[in-house]
């Protein structure tokens, strides 16, 4: 292995934990702020070290903080068997995390006449790494249950386990459908096929080849991650918390962290299967490179004109009503982030006239590529998890013999039908 | 088992609503709009920044803190005759009776205290009590300590609250007293 294969390889993994881990604390923040706003309330928005509060992230990391200090409590009942308490919701963390590991975040790196894939996992069998290891999450789920011994917990599991019996077939026959179309299970080949157009105009992203599987995916992938309207496992309105009753401090912060990473997860699989991956539509990363002094130009232009807007945005929102007196440090608040925004922006400017600068085959344009690749990924990513946290904070919950019947009755048929018409369609038009 | 089971007939499920995919978009529809308006313009929000505004709009019906009503004279108006506490779902008004030696009336209270940990703010004392003696028309909503122990409001504490909206003294008293 070469130097740059480690470096690579570290990077990669470095990104991914940054990625999945860095992203709880913002979730966390971004779930509670979103549902304010959907109820027309604030959220938190208070929480602040020397007056920084950017719009109340910092809540997150005092909960953290505050869930570290938490006493260690098990109940009496559980007797000898502590350790499985601090196993269960170890195995959906883990499993959550791990399931982030494949998926490419960039288009492989070109390093003289080798490739490396951007991928904490280089592995070409992504797509089956996921949903194995995805499976193994509810185990966690189911556990946590059992090993509670407590009414609530083991219907909470017992929940997880039917759900688990409904929705596993049709996710997986939903992927057996794109895994026809592509004709892979690599990850990182799947977003290059989507690259490509259909018809010569349309992106040929999974959601416009398959819309069918895309809609059954992203609904199993709901019930997976234990999300509304199918978290029929947690149902905190009718069983206190299922599975997660007994558990208090960090071993419910396990728990709740994992919950966020597998969301996390999700949307990063649906984005790389169903939309187009790192990738925008019509620019392949050949296009990329092809046309990078074009795209570097249009990219300069057009970051301070968001910057602008986002500044304005900032001074408009980051402020009190102004029938109050005092306004917390708000302004001050504004102003140095102003500063610092704008700092950030002709950074990147400036980054990016170096790179116009340099030849179109080396190392500095590659590493540029992968970046404009990889803040694609991000905003994508972003996007997603807002879409899952909207609609929890839209629909009501299923009733779990609801999500069963959707599951066998209507997923399962049509995710059949879905595989039977792509392997016609994907012969007829091979042959 | 079968005539034990009742079917409820559901009405007016349309089609549309057994697919679920147009009600579920009507409703991403619904807050998406009140996300993205209120991520405009965060101060369109019709809310109390709260510690520092406080609500103006608390009304004469409202129920707050309770307090101990006086007698023109300024001596207590209660009479102790535990109206209050018999009616007190909560059970959690202390009285504790004595003679009243002055000649205004026989009995006041020794004690009267009320454990605002356990009360759950009904107002059935103030509906309960012949003699106006207890109201809940301080308009104070917000109670604050750091033990348990400040949170049982004793006699003089509650004699010390003042009205909000209505007179300072017992109606009920005075108007006995003028016939
Ligand atoms: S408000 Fe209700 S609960 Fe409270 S002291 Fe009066 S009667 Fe008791
Ligand atoms: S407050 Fe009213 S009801 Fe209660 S003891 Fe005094 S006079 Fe009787």
């Amino acid at each position: 292995m070469s130097l740059g294969a480690v470096v690579i390889t570290l990077f990669s993994i470095v990104l991914a934990l940054l990625l999945a881990l860095l992203m709880i604390p913002v979730l966390v923040w971004l779930e509670r702020r979103v549902a304010g706003l959907i109820q027309d309330r604030k959220g938190p928005n208070r929480t602040n070290v020397l007056g920084f509060r950017l719009g109340g992230v910092v809540q997150s990391f005092a909960d953290v903080i505050k869930l570290v200090f938490k006493e260690e409590y098990y109940p009496k009942h559980i007797g000898k068997h502590e350790w499985l308490f601090i196993v269960a919701p170890s195995i959906l963390f883990v499993c959550a995390l791990l399931g982030f590991m494949v998926i490419p975040f960039a288009d492989n790196l070109q390093l003289g006449t080798q490739s490396y894939p951007i991928q904490a996992l280089p592995v070409d069998w992504g797509i089956l790494w996921y949903l194995s290891i995805g499976s193994i999450g509810v185990m966690g789920v189911l556990f946590g249950g059992w090993v509670s011994h407590n009414k609530y917990a083991l219907l909470g599991s017992q929940r997880a386990t039917s759900l688990m019996l409904g929705y596993e077939l049709p996710m997986g026959l939903s992927i057996v459908a794109m895994i026809i179309t592509y004709q892979t299970i690599d990850f990182n080949t799947m977003v290059a096929w989507q690259s490509d157009t259909i018809w010569g105009f349309l992106p040929a992203w999974g959601i416009v080849v398959q819309p069918l599987a895309t809609f059954i995916f992203i609904v199993t992938l709901f019930v997976e991650t234990n999300r509304a309207p199918f978290n029929v496992a947690e149902g905190e309105s009718e069983i206190v918390a299922g599975h997660m009753t007994e558990f208090s401090a960090m071993k419910f912060a396990l728990y709740f962290m994992g919950e966020y990473i597998a969301m996390n997860s999700a949307s990063a699989v649906i984005i790389t299967l169903f939309f187009g991956g790192y990738q925008l539509p019509y620019l392949s990363t050949n296009d990329l490179f092809s046309h990078f002094d074009a795209i570097a130009i249009v990219l300069m232009l057009f970051l301070p004109i968001f910057i602008y807007y986002f500044i304005r945005w900032m001074h408009k929102n980051n402020a009190v009503n102004r029938t109050l007196s005092s306004d917390g440090g708000r302004a001050f608040e504004t102003k140095v982030l102003t500063y610092t925004l704008i700092a950030m922006s002709l950074m990147i400017e400036l980054v990016m006239v170096y790179l116009i600068m340099q030849p179109k085959e080396s190392l500095a344009v590659g590493l540029g590529v992968m970046a404009l690749q990889i803040a694609i990924f991000i905003a994508k990513l972003m996007l997603f998890n807002i879409f899952f946290i909207v609609v929890r904070w839209t629909l009501p919950r299923f009733r779990y013999d609801q999500v069963q019947k959707l599951g066998w009755n209507y997923l399962l048929p049509l995710a059949l039908v879905n595989i039977f018409v792509t392997a016609i369609v994907v012969v007829a038009l091979g042959a | 088992m079968k005539k034990n089971i009742k079917v409820i007939e559901r009405y007016n499920v349309q089609w549309k609503h057994r697919i679920f995919i147009p009600a579920i978009i009507e409703g991403l529809t619904i807050t998406a709009k009140h996300l993205l308006g209120n991520v405009n313009d965060i101060n369109r929000m019709d809310v109390l920044e709260y510690p520092e505004e406080q609500p103006k709009d608390i009304s004469g019906r409202y129920r707050g803190l309770h307090r101990l009503t006086h007698r023109e004279d300024g001596g207590v108006a209660c009479v102790a005759c535990f109206m209050c506490a018999s009616a007190c779902p909560s059970e959690c008004i202390f009285i504790e009776a004595t003679q009243r030696e002055d000649g205004v009336d026989e009995k006041m209270p020794q004690r009267f205290a009320i454990d605002t940990l356990e009360c759950v703010f009904c107002g059935y004392c103030v509906e309960a009590c012949p003699c106006d003696a207890i109201r809940m028309d301080t308009g104070i909503f917000s109670l604050i300590g750091n033990k348990r122990e400040d949170f049982l409001l004793e006699k003089e504490q509650l004699l010390s609250h003042r009205g909000a909206f209505a007179n300072e003294n017992s109606i009920a008293k005075s108007g006995v007293a003028s016939k």
